[in-house]
């Protein structure tokens, strides 16, 4: 383990992927947004309050469909359940020094992708520190609402001169999930893997994404539990 | 600003700030060493992050699959890059680029 808690410094320099991940698809959202009629201060107002990058999408559709108001607000909030696991995994993880004073703050910036790079970086021996969190949490939430306001304002076209790298940006999450995935590899973690994989594949396959995500995520995590618990009577 | 945009807005940001602070602020030291919910949390991790990957993988995969060559070659520059530092930056940033330069030889017709 490492002498010191990580820096507010190391955060931002942390989250160098996701901000090259995010910026290009805040981008797209934003284009989106004021095709689909919105203002460009709506598309932004939208980053900035609900920060949820499918949920942002699917609102441009309710949105532009009708759906009344609490309609719309549910199916948004249904689709990030999923973020309840993630801070008392990652303060699982921090242990004794997980310290959440200002968890009210940072914690909002508790993407999948921050949380996937703050467990990697704790999996890897890293001290947990609030500024840490701050850090990453920042640099990512301003490239998102960055990304959507240069999207808003310049429109739509800017890369679509550039397919290429248009592409490798569109990789670029992948890339950083699956970098995280070989960071925390073990043993110990291999039953929880699989089974969130093939869980993942059939929620979608039979239900839909969302159903996918919910699915692998939690599967995962039982399974994961009972093989520490056949490992504890064995 | 359109009113009801706004209040789905606040609605569906102030959910997502409890979802993801809210467990932290509330969680009453840790969960048992060994016990239950140790466990369900030590594997959600691992769980949640593999879930990602092959939710943000599959749908160049099913329902058609689209592009599979810069799939194949990002993931694997993404796997060879990421062992000899162990480096998450250094292994995003290789595969992407090689997704990227594996799709411009796919489809040289796009080209700018």
């Amino acid at each position: 383990m490492s002498e010191k808690p990580a820096s507010f410094q190391s955060g931002l320099l942390a989250a160098l992927p996701i901000v090259m991940g995010y910026f290009p698809i805040a981008f797209s959202f934003g284009v989106a947004a004021t095709r689909g009629g919105l203002s460009q201060a709506e598309a932004v107002m939208l980053s900035l309050v609900v920060y949820a990058g499918a949920s942002q999408f699917l609102a441009l559709t309710l949105f532009a469909s009708g759906a009344p108001v609490l309609v719309a607000a549910f199916t948004l909030i249904a689709m990030n359940v999923r973020h309840v696991l993630y801070g008392p995994a990652l303060m699982k993880e921090a242990g004794a020094e997980g310290s959440r004073r200002f968890a009210w703050v940072w914690a909002w910036g508790l993407t999948d992708e921050v949380f996937g790079q703050a467990l990697g970086a704790l999996a890897r021996g890293q001290r947990f520190s609030e500024a840490y969190m701050f850090g990453l949490g920042l640099a990512a939430y301003a490239s998102w609402v960055l990304g959507t306001a240069v999207g808003a304002f310049a429109g739509g076209g800017a890369l679509d001169g550039w397919p290429a790298v248009s592409a490798g940006l569109d990789f670029m999450l992948s890339a950083l999930f699956l970098a995280l995935l070989l960071s925390i590899l073990s043993r110990l973690a291999m039953p929880a893997i699989v089974v969130a994989v093939i869980a993942t594949c059939l929620g979608t396959v039979v239900w839909s994404a969302t159903a996918g995500i919910l699915a692998g995520m939690i599967c995962g995590a039982l399974a994961g539990m009972a093989g520490g618990l056949v490992r504890g009577r064995g | 600003m359109n009113p009801d945009l706004v209040l789905m807005a606040v609605l569906a940001g102030l959910a997502n700030w409890a979802f993801r602070a809210l467990p932290v602020l509330l969680m009453r030291g840790e969960a048992k060493p060994g016990g239950l919910m140790a466990g369900f949390l030590a594997s959600t991790g691992p769980a949640a992050i593999a879930t990602l990957f092959v939710a943000s993988v599959l749908p160049r995969l099913w329902p058609q699959q689209t592009d599979l060559v810069p799939l194949a070659v990002g993931t694997v520059v993404t796997v060879l890059a990421f062992l000899p530092k162990r480096s998450v930056v250094v292994a995003t940033l290789a595969g992407s680029l090689a997704y990227g330069i594996a799709f411009a030889l796919m489809h040289p017709a796009l080209a700018p």
